[in-house]
């Protein structure tokens, strides 16, 4: 045990409680109701889809649908759209699943990759440089307009945060009700060993202030905004 | 400690509040409009009230379990390679960060906002290192610290009290040349902070909620700013408060949603994040990972009725709501946790000769209360806090206290009260004097000028009638003028 303070300071507030330590075994935490489970249950993916989309415009997310055959047009209309010279994007087994693997590498030389070879300094500074990322999110919860991602070797924090536009692609199957069922999900991939990740991040819409005179400022120190591209894989 | 904000008096700082008046403006504006927003936010989730119970159920689980908790969680820190230090002060706190700073030779620390590390006063005493720079990074609390460190003044709306102009005033003192809009403000603290970021070596962030189950911190924000402070430096120092602290990813996830619907009333703010030391494979996020658990004062409250205040997610909920609030703004409790939580909070925290006047900055109208997202008693809390000062610090302890016991006896027996009236003539007799009756002396029966024990509390200030005989007191008086009347009557 490193912290040798630990045991000093764990007494005094039990002590200070008036209850006896090493309890939790015999008394876990069992929720009073199940409303984390049962609110927005039993929708349809097409319906999640519709919240989703509702829910994503209400916090300034430019929302799209398509399906594999449309979607390297929809991205580069979108590279157009944002007039974005610095493009980076995440090293990962993605591409060909969604049909993008020519669109990747028609961009191989003129666009960065955030890569597991490269150094912290190189890859931050790639982001950095970065006007617009295109990435992939973990799943995109209907009720908040969220998309949740996790940290990998390929597509590291900075990547989600540096850039100035961003572009996040799901897959409609991956499109959950709420935080608890993503909770779920990550809890099992970290416990069967099938994800290792220092870090989740639940992202919605682009950031955002009110700290001056509470008048709404989209664009801080995230991206200005965020693109969701839903694709069709059902 | 330094939560203090002001070594004015209390009404000193009210009376400047009440002149304030853009101030009050602002926080009128903001309760309007987050009630309006948290409401909508509330009713769109439906069952509020039984959100409530479970987020009550969770803070109250948690505190019961505190040391189990907290053990858990420097568990799982350390077993992911990150290092806990528990702190019993705020000095112990401050010490153990200094030596990380100096072991890693940090000379640019990138901050998130925290209330936690105001609350020691971190920011200056790693100013004091040579060598070292420090940036806060949330858009409110570097407006503060660009200007002379202003105090907070809410605890989500740090800069509630600063309008656009005097904002511009304090960005023009870095070069800013622009309006005083707010989006092109924004956009000039964006590359200023980022500038600053992409070199810095130590980030210092507060916490949300920590995973006992996991060894992650949780933190709540919308700017982006935190996650920076999380991704780019090498070491990351996280400071939290030792009740912030929950079981798993799932009770953390419920609390995230309660918090952002009751401080901003949105669903989800923009960044939620779960997050630890970096692992084998990752460029980014810290590789030296520290967690301060600090006590601070905190433990006080465990064990007592002031356990409750414990449960805070700081959401400033009930400061959102609350009149007084409203006209005082936060610069008027003079504590960095203002409004109902703060009064409440703030005593237990560093005691009642510095903070005993909040408790009475309320008008216990409830409506904090009815807000809380995790079911604190807050106004009782505030009524409670009022009761342990006159019992503990006004209440006369001495033989008289033993006095008042017994006159309490004497006046609730009736018996007892009546051979008490009876003798009270002929008792007083070895005090009392006896004056002809003039206008200065109205006293029929002779008065009392100094009477001992209790009594003398009358005596001090005025002279004390002597009790009438008892066949000319009152009782005997009415009995008497009663039976007059009734024979009167029967007469008739």
């Amino acid at each position: 045990m490193t912290n040798s303070n630990r045991e000093v300071f764990l007494d005094k507030i039990a002590t200070k409680a008036g209850r006896t330590r090493h309890q939790l075994k015999n008394h876990p935490f069992v929720p009073i109701n199940d409303l984390p489970e049962s609110t927005l249950a039993g929708k349809s993916q097409d319906e999640l889809l519709e919240l989703a989309q509702k829910n994503s415009e209400a916090v300034h997310v430019t929302f799209e649908k398509t399906n594999r055959i449309s979607l390297s047009t929809l991205l580069n209309d979108f590279l157009s759209a944002k007039d974005i010279n610095n493009l980076i994007l995440p090293t990962c087994d993605k591409w060909a699943a969604f049909g993008l693997s020519d669109w990747e590498n028609k961009l191989a030389d003129s666009a960065e990759f955030w890569t597991p070879e490269s150094s912290r300094t190189e890859n931050l500074a790639k982001v950095n440089a970065a006007d617009g990322a295109i990435g992939f999110a973990d799943y995109l919860l209907a009720e908040s307009g969220t998309i949740t991602v996790a940290t990998t070797p390929g597509q590291g924090r900075g990547f989600h945060f540096l850039p100035t536009h961003y572009l996040s692609i799901i897959p409609k199957s991956h499109i959950l009700s709420r935080s608890r069922q993503a909770m779920h999900k990550y809890e099992a991939a970290i416990a069967s060993g099938k994800l290792t990740t220092s870090n989740i991040n639940f992202i919605t819409g682009p950031s955002n202030s009110g700290d001056i005179e509470m008048v709404l400022v989209v664009g801080v120190h995230g991206p200005l905004d965020m693109t969701y591209v839903v694709v069709e894989d059902l | 400690m330094t939560i203090s904000t002001s070594d004015k008096p209390f009404l000193t700082r009210v009376k400047e509040s009440e002149n304030d008046h853009f101030m009050q403006q602002s926080v009128a504006k903001a309760q309007d409009a987050q009630w309006d927003k948290r409401t909508a936010a509330r009713e769109e989730l439906g069952n509020w009230e039984q959100w409530r119970d479970l987020g009550e159920q969770i803070r109250q689980h948690v505190i019961k379990y505190l040391p189990d908790y907290l053990e858990q969680f420097s568990d799982n820190v350390e077993k992911k390679g990150g290092h806990v230090f528990f702190a019993q002060t705020d000095e112990q706190a401050v010490n153990y960060i200094k030596k990380i700073a100096k072991e890693k030779k940090a000379h640019r620390i990138v901050k998130s906002k925290s209330m936690v590390t105001t609350e020691i006063n971190l920011d200056k005493a790693l100013l004091s290192l040579p060598e070292t720079s420090l940036m806060e990074t949330d858009l409110a609390e570097f407006i503060l610290q660009e200007d002379n460190w202003d105090e907070p003044t809410h605890i989500v709306f740090p800069t509630l009290h600063k309008n656009r102009d005097q904002i511009q005033k304090v960005f023009n003192k870095l070069g800013y040349s622009g309006s005083n809009d707010p989006e092109e403000m924004a956009k000039f603290a964006r590359k200023y902070l980022r500038e600053y970021f992409m070199q810095a070596d130590l980030g210092i962030t507060g916490c949300n909620f920590a995973i006992a189950d996991n060894g992650m911190i949780n933190l709540v924000t919308n700017e982006g700013n935190a996650d920076l402070t999380m991704a780019i430096p090498k070491t990351q120092i996280v400071v939290m408060g030792m009740e912030r602290i929950v079981p798993s990813l799932k009770e953390a996830e419920v609390l995230d949603n309660m918090l952002s619907r009751s401080a901003v009333g949105q669903k989800l703010t923009s960044y939620c994040s779960f997050s630890g030391p970096q692992v084998s494979g990752e460029s980014d996020g810290p590789t030296d990972f520290h967690v301060v658990i600090l006590d601070n004062g905190r433990s006080n409250a465990l064990g007592t009725d002031f356990e409750p205040v414990l449960q805070c997610i700081r959401c400033g909920a009930c400061l959102n709501v609350c009149p007084i609030y409203r006209h005082i703004g936060g610069h008027g409790y003079g504590s960095i946790y203002p409004g109902p939580i703060g009064a409440v909070l703030s005593p237990v925290l560093d005691g009642y000769e510095k903070f005993g006047d909040l408790p009475f900055a309320s008008s216990l109208c409830a409506a904090c209360t009815e807000t809380c997202p995790v079911r604190i008693p807050l106004h009782q809390l505030l009524i409670k806090h009022r009761k342990v000062m006159m019992d503990k610090l006004k209440m006369d302890h001495s033989f008289n206290n033993v006095l008042m016991k017994g006159a309490g006896v004497a006046t609730s027996s009736p018996i007892l009260f009546k051979i008490a009236l009876e003798g009270a003539h002929m008792g007083s007799a070895p005090l009392s004097k006896s004056k002809e009756t003039s206008v200065d002396n109205l006293f029929n029966y002779g008065h009392i000028e100094k009477a001992p024990s209790l009594a003398s509390g009358w005596t001090d200030v005025r002279d004390l009638a002597r009790p009438p005989k008892h066949s000319d007191d009152f009782r005997s008086w009415y009995k008497k003028h009663k039976k007059e009347q009734q024979e009167g009557a029967s007469h008739d």
